[in-house]
């Protein structure tokens, strides 16, 4: 299987990359990792006119701290970066064990953030896992650069808010607390989820396990990552004894029926899973104590 | 400004050898070793970078050379199963591969040593579950990976012992 | 004749220029002035033809040659059948007037290189008019229903039943019948290397030159020279060394697309598959279903069996029934079932044409009946072992004729299970299963056994056809001690990764007293240079019963003729000589020897010192069919296959109740495959046939839509075992040399894969005994298993 014919570019300025896709209304393709990019092409189910290398263009993999405790991390970050970077280990766990789950090694030795980001399959784990942390993602065009919050980025199916001329550049990931869970269901260890849950608590002390941030994420489980607002609404809420069982209980979600897994399924493993991450989460936070 | 152009003149290094061709963008690096260079120890098995049968090391790292152009190497370093063939015999990981008889058709062997020979360099004393998830992404239809899992921990054994140090 | 070759787990010779990357598989290979091709494929299920319009791809810059079915049917003839259908339905290498499956060939293209073939094929413009696909084989059988070829008036190829016993009167006086229906999927062993072909057309000659990875070179010869008017004399076929087979390289149509092509073009033409391509339209193991009925006594003696079968064969028309065959001639697996009736239908429908697959029929088969054992231990309340244990056919009967025909050479299938049993720690695993339940894990052990039969007797064909054109089976060989002392050694069967260079080289040294190293294999085959026949290939187990026997055949010639050339030479008879490090050696006097060279050189250089009567060279020829192959008999019974290795697998498995995923923790076979050649080859193979089993149990499926579109074409959504999918398989052995082959060895390519999905399904039917769940169709899913607990508790 041979890709269509296609012109490439490999740009040195990320200006140059701006200005490679605004140039003409010829259908342009970002390459970065290539991993999700080339088997389209390879398949011809993509047919890009011009294909811009981001590899040339310096600076886009920089992992850096921010003075609130938070950091920056470049689009072009590898996914074995993002595992292994001590900065990422120490403020963002949650993105370290996230792209543990990714492919394997070849694979992460390519594949990037931004690329994974960009493409947005519904499968998989790093778009939920930014939406969990409230990440920001900053886009550059020809206009100039803006940010996007991680949970108005993903639009729809393999749809993003980035517009025809504009790259993602980096993401900004807000200090991440020690209340986090991952889990998700995968036929083989490496492949897209068949469903997975994420969790980012912070908990309140006290008598009563009660939380005062939440966010619980699917992916997998719909045509973008799934925030399950019910279910947080019922860890923050003030009047409520906190039940992960309830809030289990309470996720929701419309997810697609295909070749892997039924729509019925998914949703139960949706629930499943909320609940162990919901453990997880707590339990690492130490704001619940084992029996 | 670039001018984006259907074929490129591109220069790097393959198994410690500089070369420079003129190829068209839409070559993949796998075929460009393979008919361009005659390196045809790398295998084609896929072409979705699923099977790992074309795995060789760029920058000294594994990767699938059918999701790459030859066009994105330029200036780059490539390792194929035959950079990792000494000139004369085999490799210590090559002969425990020989001894346990870790292969049999041999299509996903090349891929096997280049992501195990990654695998020992990082790691020389792996467990037999660190061994497996270091070949989970190299499908074998033939070998059921067992005497594959054999000979990496043959080799790492060997390898320890060699330097003397407790196993 | 035994030496210290035979039997040694020595490491092998192919390995050492495969684990350097120094194979030469197909396409590593060319030719000056090589095109390339590729191929246009139908989009629908089932459509006609109304147009092909090529010439824009033929204006295609680089593009060389077109070629469309209609092109094909008037340069080429149809190709024959193997096992024909009752009516001649002229098949050709590309589609003509009508597509029966997605992935059909319509057209082809010969260009420069593969990437600008593919897009000239995107310049062919093909007017399709879709009509109604069948693509369940029930519905395909309905009488009314579309069919693929209405000239033979039914998509149902065959339909018969075979009867051995008194079934009915075993059912009616039976303690009990058990009534089951499995199903299982379509899947495929997809070898690593997909399938290709180079041809060049010599006009010079009016001749074709071949290089294939197919695996049955004497047939796909066969059908080339038909198809293209040549005789085979003037075909050459090669085939370089092929990454795994497994019973799918076979279509001779690609090699007559190339050789059209190249004819067109006046320049060789590789063409090779592509993964998206070998999944969609090589070939696919039938999916089907199994009606299974087994009479017992009440203490679970087996009285009766009972199978209806229906084989979906998707398009195939060059071995339909073949399945179904396979499944007849091993359906008692093992046990003693007096009374068996099997009645068979392969059924057409549009999907992928039907092959070979490894096993060829016999996992589902096996599936079906050690799912029922496990079910009907279960009613009873025996131990599945035990049940077993009560019916197995022992040692003591064999040589032991099954109803249907089949003859169990030797074999202790109570010892296997045992020594299987003994080895997994069953009493130790079912302890610590009732503990992991109190802890509320889920562990399940799954116990299945089979049967495993070597060599094919194409005899039994004649049960479908009613006549007999193809009989036997049979493999030739060469063995030639060069004039340097060396041996070559050629045969007609090409290897796809069992280590016959190393394995041929262990029993030719053993015959003629040689080191293995002093003795080459041919890589590969070559029809102008390898031995062959028209059954010649690798099918169905063939290497121990069929090609060992043409071997030591061939070199048994040779020694003798060392043998009577020393003789002459010592003045000794020859049958006081032994063949001894190099030399011929008279026994009892060692330093009365004369050295292969010195013979050699009498043999090729010196030839007027040949004793009377004696030509020159050292080198034979042996062409070998195993003795066990007969007729099919006046009561329809037939040795389908020849001599029988039998297995017990044991596998343990753990099932998450809240996600329905399962892993297999643990994988115990013990086998008996008679005398093992080399035992570093012979576990390899068990090791690998075991995890195509567990891949087919657990994660392989071709899925189809209702409208004959497969869903799963890629490695991203048909999903092999990995090496994190899959335990260490443990493997112990017994040996029981067969008394029928050459060398007591008997088959074990097919192996695990027989065994291995029952196993798995027990393991995991076991393991929700609390759920009163009963597995009957494969693959099992997570998604499968939580809607079978989950009916439990929702029924």
């Amino acid at each position: 299987m041979k890709p269509a014919p296609f012109r490439y570019a490999r740009p040195h300025t990320l200006a140059d990359a701006v200005e490679l896709l605004s140039a003409g209304d010829t259908d342009v393709k970002i390459l970065a990792g290539g991993q999700s990019l080339v088997p389209m092409l390879n398949l011809r189910l993509l047919r890009p006119a011009v294909v811009v290398d981001l590899n040339g263009v310096p600076g886009l993999d920089r992992i850096a701290p921010d003075p609130a405790g938070g950091l920056t991390i470049g689009a072009l970050v590898r996914h074995a970066e993002l595992m292994a970077a001590p900065l990422v280990v120490e403020r963002a766990p949650l993105l370290a064990e996230a792209a543990r789950h990714i492919g394997h090694p070849a694979i992460r030795h390519r594949g990037t953030l931004g690329g994974s980001l960009a493409h947005a399959d519904p499968a998989a784990e790093l778009p939920a896992a930014l939406v969990a942390l409230d990440a920001r993602f900053v886009l550059q065009g020809r206009k100039g650069t803006r940010t996007v919050l991680a949970t108005e980025f993903f639009q729809g199916l393999l749809t993003t808010a980035l517009g025809p001329d504009e790259i993602l550049v980096e993401v900004q990931v807000p200090r991440q607390g020690p209340g986090w869970g991952f889990a998700e269901v995968v036929r083989r260890s490496g492949d897209f989820a068949l469903a997975g849950v994420i969790a980012v608590v912070r908990g309140k002390p006290g008598p009563a396990v009660r939380c005062d941030f939440a966010r619980l994420v699917g992916f997998g489980v719909g045509d973008r990552p799934v925030r399950f607002r019910a279910a947080e609404d019922i860890l923050t809420s003030e009047h409520a004894e906190l039940s992960i069982a309830r809030a289990a209980a309470a996720v929701t979600c419309d997810p697609p029926d295909d070749v892997h897994a039924s729509a019925d399924y998914r949703r139960h493993l949706a629930r499943v899973l909320a609940e162990d991450v919901l453990g997880q989460a707590l339990e690492r936070s130490g704001a619940r104590r084992r029996p | 400004m670039i001018e984006p152009a259907e074929r490129l003149a591109i220069r790097f290094t393959v198994n410690g050898r500089e070369v420079a061709r003129e190829v068209t963008a839409r070559r993949s690096l796998a075929d460009f070793l393979r008919e361009d260079l005659m390196l045809t120890g790398t295998h084609v098995g896929c072409e979705h970078g699923v099977c790992g049968a074309c795995t060789v090391l760029v920058e000294g790292r594994s990767a699938r050379s059918c999701l790459l152009f030859a066009v994105q190497l330029d200036g780059a370093t490539v390792t194929t199963i035959e950079g990792l063939t000494p000139p004369e015999g085999l490799s210590p990981l090559q002969q425990a591969f020989c001894h346990t008889h870790a292969m049999q058709c041999g299509f996903c062997t090349p891929g096997m040593i280049v992501v195990t020979t990654e695998l020992l360099e990082k790691n020389p004393a792996p467990t037999t579950d660190e061994i497996r998830e270091s070949l989970a992404g190299q499908l074998c239809m033939c070998t059921g990976y067992v005497n594959i899992v054999r000979a990496v921990e043959q080799a790492a054994a060997t390898a320890r012992n060699a330097t003397g140090e407790a196993a | 004749m035994s030496g210290p070759w035979v039997g040694a787990a020595l490491p092998l010779k192919e390995d050492v220029r495969l684990v350097a990357g120094r194979g030469r598989f197909i396409d590593d290979l060319g030719w000056p002035g090589m095109l390339h091709a590729a191929v246009l494929r139908s989009p629908h299920a089932h459509a006609r033809i109304r147009s092909i319009d090529a010439g824009q791809a033929f204006a295609c810059p680089g593009v060389t040659a077109v070629l469309t079915g209609a092109d094909a049917a008037r340069l080429s003839g149809p190709i024959r059948p193997l096992i024909p259908t009752t009516a001649a339905v002229p098949d050709y290498c590309l589609a003509v007037d009508v597509v029966r499956y997605v992935g059909e060939p319509v057209a082809a293209v010969a260009a420069a290189d593969r990437a600008t073939a593919e897009d000239a094929l995107e310049l062919i413009r093909v007017e399709y008019e879709p009509l109604p696909a069948v693509v369940d084989p029930h519905e395909a059988m309905r009488p009314g229903a579309t069919l693929l070829y209405p000239e033979l008036g039914t998509n149902v190829v065959w339909h018969d039943t075979l009867s051995y016993g008194d079934v009915d009167g075993a059912m009616a006086r039976a303690h009990g019948v058990l009534r089951e229906r499995f199903t299982i999927q379509r899947y495929a062993s997809t070898p690593l290397e997909t399938f290709g072909a180079m041809a060049a057309y010599d006009p010079g000659t009016d001749g074709f030159e071949f290089w294939t990875n197919d695996q049955r070179p004497g047939l796909t010869i066969s059908i080339l020279a038909a198809s293209l008017g040549v005789p085979q004399s003037r075909l050459r076929l090669s085939c370089p060394d092929i990454g795994g087979a497994f019973g799918n390289k076979r279509r001779p149509a690609y090699l007559l697309i190339c050789a059209l092509l190249s004819r067109i073009a006046g320049r060789p033409v590789k063409w090779i598959e592509d993964r998206v391509e070998n999944l969609t339209a090589l070939m696919h193991a039938c999916n089907g279903v199994m009606d299974v009925e087994l009479a017992y006594q009440a203490d679970g003696t087996l009285l009766a069996l009972s199978v209806r079968d229906v084989a979906d064969e998707g398009k195939n028309l060059l071995t339909p029934t073949q399945h179904n065959l396979i499944k007849l001639g091993n359906i008692a697996n093992g046990y003693r079932i007096p009374a068996i009736r099997y009645e068979a239908w392969s059924v057409l429908t549009n999907k992928c044409p039907s092959g070979a697959n490894r096993g060829i029929g016999k996992p589902f088969m096996c599936f079906a009946v050690e799912r029922s054992m496990a079910i009907l231990a279960r009613r009873l309340g025996l131990d599945p072992a035990e049940l077993r244990l009560r019916n197995y056919v022992t040692a003591a009967e064999m040589p032991y004729t099954t109803p249907p025909g089949a003859q169990y050479d030797s074999g202790d299938y109570p010892a296997t299970l045992h020594t299987a049993l003994e080895r997994f720690d069953y009493a130790g695993w079912r302890a610590e299963q009732s503990r992991a339940r109190q802890e509320g894990r889920l562990l399940g052990i799954g116990i299945a056994t089979s049967v495993e039969p070597a060599g094919t007797n194409l005899a039994s064909y004649e049960l479908v056809t009613g006549r007999r054109s193809v009989s036997g089976s049979a493999e030739a060989a060469m063995v030639r001690m060069e004039p340097d002392g060396n041996v070559r050694v050629a045969i007609g069967d090409p290897a796809s990764g069992q280590g016959y260079e190393t394995v041929i080289a262990q029993i030719v040294a053993d015959e003629l007293g040689l080191a293995p190293e002093a003795v080459s294999v041919a890589r590969g085959f070559d029809s102008a240079v390898s031995p062959w026949l028209y059954l010649s290939g690798n099918y169905s187990n063939k290497f121990s019963v069929t090609d060992v026997g043409a071997i030591v055949g061939a070199a048994r010639l040779v020694a003798d003729k060392l043998r009577r050339l020393a003789g002459h030479r010592l003045e000794i008879a020859p049958g006081d000589l032994d063949l001894r490090d190099g030399a011929v050696v008279v026994r009892g006097a060692p330093d009365r020897r004369v050295a292969f060279v010195e013979l050699c050189r009498t043999a090729y250089a010196d030839v007027l010192g040949l004793p009377p009567g004696e030509a020159p060279g050292l080198e034979a020829h042996h062409a070998y069919q195993n003795p066990l192959a007969a007729p099919v008999d006046a009561d329809r019974r037939v040795r389908s296959q020849l001599v029988f290795s039998n297995a017990a697998h044991c596998c343990l498995v753990e099932v998450h109740p809240r996600t329905g995923v399962v892993t297999v923790l643990k994988y115990v076979v013990v086998h008996d495959c008679g005398r093992e050649l080399n035992p570093l080859i012979v576990e390899g193979m068990v090791h690998g046939s075991t995890v195509h089993g567990i891949g087919a149990a657990l994660l392989e499926e071709f899925r189809y839509d209702g409208q004959g579109q497969l869903l799963t074409a890629t490695f991203l959504d048909y999903l092999k075992p990995t090496a994190t999918d899959v335990p260490e398989i443990e493997v112990d052995r017994l040996e029981h040399p067969s008394p029928f082959t050459a060398l007591g060895a008997k088959g074990v390519g097919e192996g695990g894969a027989i065994p291995g999905p029952a196993a798995v399904a027990n393991a995991v039917e076991d393991a929700l005994a609390a759920f009163g769940v009963t597995v009957r169709e494969l693959p099992i899913t997570p998604e499968h298993v939580w809607r079978w607990i989950a009916r439990d508790k929702n029924p």
